[in-house]
């Protein structure tokens, strides 16, 4: 079945729709590695950046990354989601307006207004700024979470709505039915719909609850009598944070589903097993936010535990069924790789390597040892930086035109090498306790620093010709139509 | 010793899967005839996986889970007369630690606080390892046990990220040789 997006009012197809989010994304992305850059860089005193700079910087590079991660997994999403059931390419413009002006806000309450308390905006640090920034430049800074929250749960509903209107509740589309063997595996819904279900059931639970945070700290910044539980607080935070950055995993994936079939010529197969995965995936991704906080011990011990218990079994889902599935899929299948497929798989191979070192740090007695070291970014990058983004930049290149240029395999390897060379300072910096969110670092950490600035480097170059190849050939883009 | 454990454990298990992700794409450019019996094979293999990563799963956590250093599971022979109670307060950007000064062998029992935000409260240890560390919070006193092993300075370093001079917040511990 094909279903063709309802048209905006003002005749902007779907495919423009797409192409714009893809323009935003790859521009965005950009200036946030180049931030990430700077870090590194000043970090290994290759590059002078007063403190104060360097906190506002990681702020921004922080929320512009999670946002970003979103808004391109928004785009894989909606793109392929729209096949199998009726979207509204209004909404879907909503959502990049609404982020576009809460990246705004965002960026002045950082560049203007000095405001660095960490893209987590852990309460109560936005009302102590220690007078490096103003009240009010803490609430743009929220006021800029809430517009891209408001959007993203306006674009939730709209393909819920979708959803329930081909498939009539959220638990046949997420494949519940198939899993439990109430209906046959050929009924199962495409993963496209799967994961599109999965992800609006986690993320308007989790921005929801990431509102609620927003709005106390707004209320405590200009009112601070009224305080809240810094605990709860946490809690709030950390289950929208981790709800949010793991579903752009699941809306990336998409492309994974949808994009290495197109090259190796077999379908994606999808059977019981898969919509279990996705069934307990959707559980365990509500449920496992407390391995953030393994070193708050004022938690419930019990807490502490399922955390750790869910970050082991959530790591089964992604190695045993996706990964596996990829590797099936491309074995021998006699494809001609190319560097949106390359890029695909490569995604692919990030989100489960990366998985590695995400269980070991949600071991309690491992992040006695190395929670809030650089061991965090280590592993989070690597499922982000080699994982999301690579499925974006494989989705992005296979909505580029064709070409034999050179430029495309070398943005390829640059990115790759250079990401792992990146990823791989960081986790080991971590294992020798450097601490992550640190503007200064001790001589004896620099040669961890040096080698990840230019492991950075390298990756920003990579991702800079991918970019810029996207940008030079959206007009020819714009023009094709849909490929698959 | 945890984190060279660690680090070395993962990065065998990361380079195992980069691996097998290489092999299958370098030799993806050939076709099979058939794609049915391979994945039939693949799924087989599946399913040994799968009870392999219970089996690890399970021993991992029951190993683990039963080193807790939470304060409700300390062994009530650890926490016998030989612990020396510690206050530490957190405020931008300082820690106020008393007493701060020990012996090989000595047990501190850290009650951890802040006046202000979240910090984080890291032990490092005279080679700049760190060996434990609890988050300190507004409103909450968390408690954390350490024996210290070896003479020398050990650090505190915060490890939650709490403004703008969060990098230099840290003081210092010393610990005699007996």
């Amino acid at each position: 079945m094909t279903v063709q997006a309802i048209q905006s009012r003002g005749g902007i197809s779907a495919r423009a729709a797409v192409l714009a989010y893809v323009v935003v994304c790859g521009l965005v992305l950009l200036i946030m590695m180049l931030l990430g850059l700077t870090m590194r860089l000043a970090q290994a005193q290759w590059l002078d950046v007063s403190p104060d700079f360097f906190y506002v910087i990681m702020t921004m590079h922080g929320a512009g990354m999670v946002g970003i991660a979103g808004l391109s997994g928004a785009a894989v999403m909606w793109y392929f989601v729209r096949r199998h059931v009726p979207v509204t390419t209004a909404v879907f413009i909503v959502n990049l307006t609404f982020f576009l002006i809460g990246a705004v806000l965002i960026l002045g309450a950082g560049f203007i207004g000095g405001f660095g308390a960490g893209w987590t905006f852990l309460f109560p640090l936005p009302a102590h700024s220690g007078e490096l920034w103003s009240v009010n430049a803490a609430a743009a800074y929220m006021f800029g979470l809430l517009f891209i929250g408001v959007g993203f749960l306006l674009l939730h509903l709209d393909i819920a709505r979708g959803i329930l209107s081909v498939y009539g509740g959220l638990g046949t589309a997420l494949g519940a039915k198939v899993a439990f063997g109430l209906a046959p595996e050929s009924e199962g819904p495409p993963p496209a719909v799967t994961a599109s279900t999965m992800v609006l059931i986690v993320n308007i639970l989790g921005i929801l609850l990431g509102a609620v945070v927003l709005v106390v700290s707004l209320v405590n910044l200009y009112v601070p009598s009224f305080t809240f539980n810094a605990l709860a607080a946490k809690n709030m935070i950390y289950f929208f944070g981790h709800v949010f950055i793991n579903a752009t995993i699941y809306m990336a994936v998409i492309a994974v589903y949808e994009i290495l079939p197109v090259y190796t010529h077999r379908p994606w197969k999808t059977n019981r097993v898969f919509y279990m995965a996705w069934v307990l995936s959707t559980v365990m991704v509500l449920i496992v936010y407390p391995h953030h906080l393994l070193m708050d011990f004022a938690m419930p011990t019990w807490a502490l535990v399922i955390g750790q218990l869910v970050s082991w079994l959530s790591g089964l889902p992604v190695l045993l069924v996706t990964a596996f599935g990829a590797l099936t899929n491309v074995h021998r299948s006699g494809i001609r790789w190319n560097v949106a497929a390359g890029l695909v798989f490569i995604g692919t191979a990030g989100w489960a390597i990366g998985i590695i070192p995400a269980i070991a740090d949600g071991t309690i007695e491992v992040n006695s040892f190395m929670h809030n070291t650089q061991w965090v970014p280590g592993h989070f990058h690597t499922y982000l930086l080699l994982g999301v983004i690579a499925m974006f930049l494989g989705f992005l290149t296979y909505l580029t035109p064709k070409s034999t240029s050179f430029w495309a395999p070398a943005g390829f390897w640059l990115y790759v090498v250079g990401g792992a060379i990146f990823t791989l300072a960081f986790l080991a910096a971590g294992s020798a306790s450097v601490p992550r969110r640190y503007a200064v670092h001790l001589p004896n950490w620099l040669p961890y620093d040096r080698v990840g600035s230019v492991g950075a480097a390298l990756a920003v170059a990579g991702a800079l010709i991918l970019v810029l190849r996207f940008l030079l050939s959206v007009k020819s883009a714009a023009r094709e139509d849909a490929k698959a | 010793m945890v984190q060279e454990v660690v680090w070395t454990v993962s990065i065998v298990l990361m380079g195992v899967l980069a691996a097998l992700f290489a092999w299958v794409a370098v030799g993806a450019n050939t076709a099979l005839a058939d794609y049915g019996p391979m994945v039939a094979s693949a799924y087989r293999a599946r399913t040994w996986l799968f009870g392999l990563a219970i089996i690890v799963l399970i021993g991992v956590n029951y190993d683990t889970l039963g080193k807790l250093p939470y304060a409700s599971s300390l062994s009530t022979a650890s926490s016998g007369a030989a612990v020396i109670p510690v206050e530490a307060v957190a405020e931008q950007w300082a820690w106020t630690i008393t007493p701060n000064a020990f012996t090989v062998g000595q047990t501190a029992e850290f009650h951890v606080s802040s006046k202000d935000v979240n910090h984080g409260f890291a032990i490092y240890d005279p080679d700049m390892r760190i060996v434990a560390q609890v988050q300190a919070m507004p409103g909450y006193v968390n408690v954390l046990r350490y024996t210290f092993t070896q003479p020398g300075t050990y650090r505190v370093l915060c490890l939650e990220y709490c403004g703008v001079a969060h990098h230099e917040m840290n003081a210092d511990i010393k610990v005699a040789a007996h």
